[in-house]
């Protein structure tokens, strides 16, 4: 009746979390596996960038995000979160990272703050999954190429051609299926335009 | 000085022989140029870019942007295609710099990679020369003639060569694919394009068992001055470039089709080969079936601007240049 609602307790990740957790499996049990995440979750802070198993990735992103989270959140004054930053971090400098770097780094951001990526897998192997997990925002060149939508790219200016090319041969085809054989009519204002544009860009023929 | 290495029956090269006086003479001239330097003063260089901008302090007429990549790290020198000198000129990466300027490094994911593009063009139309030249058995030779500027949207890159001997040659599937591995195989070799300005005599000399190109030499010189020659591997042919680092930024490649073109019957070339193909780049990733369609494309004949002027089908090739860009 008078529960609270649980937003308000603690915050909402922009992670997708599985129900149960993973169980990591180790000599020591359930707390071998806290040791192996705690780990995890101190080399990300402290390197921004690691490549590790996929499942091991996977649960780590979830403490390390729920860590960032309260700790925007609550701020450095409060007792919970300052003990959750002592307990989950090993290396006691990461604590001034993450309240003095980090927090500022991800106060304004509406996404996740860590991203995980597929790394390749040696093939014919039985090598595990691996990923690379890194939290948004370091300093290194990124991972994935975001600019291969770019048009001016050799391979998507062969493309472009070779779609223009048949859609042409379609028209032709067309074009004669009407009856119409000694002209072909101009297609679309668009095309005409990128005819032009062609003119000018590539048949400038220059001696060798 | 290539007047040491006169042979006096230059007309009755083989064509390997030729090769080998050419590559000679290349060198003789590259040395001598670089011994010209004399006193070695010092350029200051200003690198624009990842990971940070930085002044490097190099050689003059010595050094070249390929050094300055090697100062930087090997991803630098490994993916850099041409370099950008002061922001508006394009400058290959192994032509050595000449005068304190600002440096760019231009590989092919860059923004505004048109000039690449063509640089790679160009650089694999010379790159199908140079396979062409050996992949054919001592009884035939192989005159190159000259490719004509890169053509993007043309879908291929494209070689004229002429095959004297050959009077009606229709390449098989397998020996296309002959050449193909030629061509995949000079590129693996991971060479350097070199880059060289000779005289016109000199050129004269070098490619003196090439009637083609000994025409062309006067007519290039009267309107650049020098020639621009390229050598790669032993292969050494005349391109106004720029053209690309290293063989080995060719990646994915297929030389397509082989066409005829007969030129009319009073012109000074009577036939020509039209040698395709299409290539990308080694950094770029293509789904193999996307390829094929390229290859494809590159199997129809290119119509772009030929030095006998017709295709095999009887048809001015420039009319065809003009009524596909105007309908089309």
């Amino acid at each position: 009746m008078n529960q609270a609602e649980v937003s308000k307790l603690v915050s909402k990740l922009r992670i997708k979390i599985p129900n149960e957790p993973r169980k990591l499996r180790n000599i020591k049990g359930p707390e071998g596996r806290l040791d192996k995440l705690r780990k995890t979750v101190t080399g990300l802070f402290k390197y921004e960038r690691i490549e590790l198993n996929y499942s091991r990735g996977d649960e780590a992103r979830q403490y390390a995000e729920r860590l960032i989270s309260e700790a925007i959140r609550h701020g450095d004054c409060h007792k919970p979160t300052m003990e959750a930053a002592n307990y989950w971090l090993l290396e006691k400098e990461l604590i001034h990272k993450l309240f003095k770097v980090l927090v500022p780094r991800f106060q304004d951001c509406n996404t996740a703050y860590t991203s995980i990526i597929n790394a390749p897998r040696a093939i014919n192997t039985r090598s595990t999954e691996k990923v690379v997990l890194e939290l948004k925002g370091n300093p290194y060149p990124p991972l994935v190429n975001k600019q291969m939508n770019n048009k001016l790219l050799i391979q998507n200016v062969l493309l472009d051609a070779a779609k223009y090319d048949y859609r042409q041969s379609k028209y032709r085809e067309m074009a004669e299926k009407i009856g119409i054989t000694d002209e072909i009519k101009p297609t679309t204002n668009k095309d005409e335009n990128r005819t032009n544009q062609i003119q000018l860009n590539d048949n400038k023929l220059t001696e060798n | 000085m290539f007047v040491n290495v006169y042979f006096p029956f230059s007309g009755f090269l083989s064509t390997q022989e030729a090769i080998e006086r050419r590559n000679h003479l290349f060198t003789l001239e590259k040395k001598r140029q670089h011994e010209k330097v004399g006193r070695i003063e010092k350029i200051e260089v200003r690198y624009k870019g990842i990971p940070k901008d930085c002044t490097l302090v190099m050689n003059k007429g010595i050094s070249t942007p390929y050094d300055c990549a090697r100062h930087l790290t090997e991803w630098h020198v490994d993916s850099s295609a041409l370099a950008l000198i002061d922001g508006s000129i394009y400058w290959d990466m192994h032509r050595p710099l000449n005068e304190n300027c600002t440096l760019e490094l231009q590989n092919f994911t860059v923004a505004e990679p048109q000039q690449v593009n063509k640089a790679f063009w160009r650089t694999c139309s010379f790159l199908l020369g140079a396979c062409a030249t050996v992949a054919f058995k001592d009884t035939v030779p192989v005159r190159l003639h000259s490719f004509p500027g890169p053509d993007i949207r043309s879908g291929s890159f494209v070689y004229d060569i002429d095959l004297p001997t050959l009077e009606d040659w229709k390449p098989t599937p397998q020996e296309l694919f002959t050449i193909t591995a030629e061509y995949v195989k000079l590129c693996r070799r991971d060479l350097p394009v070199e880059r060289l300005e000779v005289s016109e005599e000199l050129a004269k000399e070098m490619f003196i068992d090439n009637p083609h190109k000994v025409k062309q030499v006067p007519s290039i010189a009267s309107r650049h001055g020098n020639i621009t020659l390229y050598r790669v591997g032993n292969h050494v042919d005349i391109s106004k470039g720029p053209m690309i680092a290293n063989t080995a930024q060719v990646g994915k490649c297929t030389i397509a089709s082989v066409h005829k073109l007969v030129g009319p019957p009073d012109g000074d070339v009577k036939q020509l080969y039209r040698f395709q193909g299409v290539a990308l780049p080694t950094s770029v990733m293509l789904n193999h079936f996307a390829f094929s369609i390229l290859v494809n494309r590159a199997r129809k004949l290119n119509p772009v601007w030929s030095p006998v002027g017709t295709s095999d089908r009887g048809e001015p090739i420039v009319d065809d240049v003009r009524t596909v860009s105007a309908t089309a």
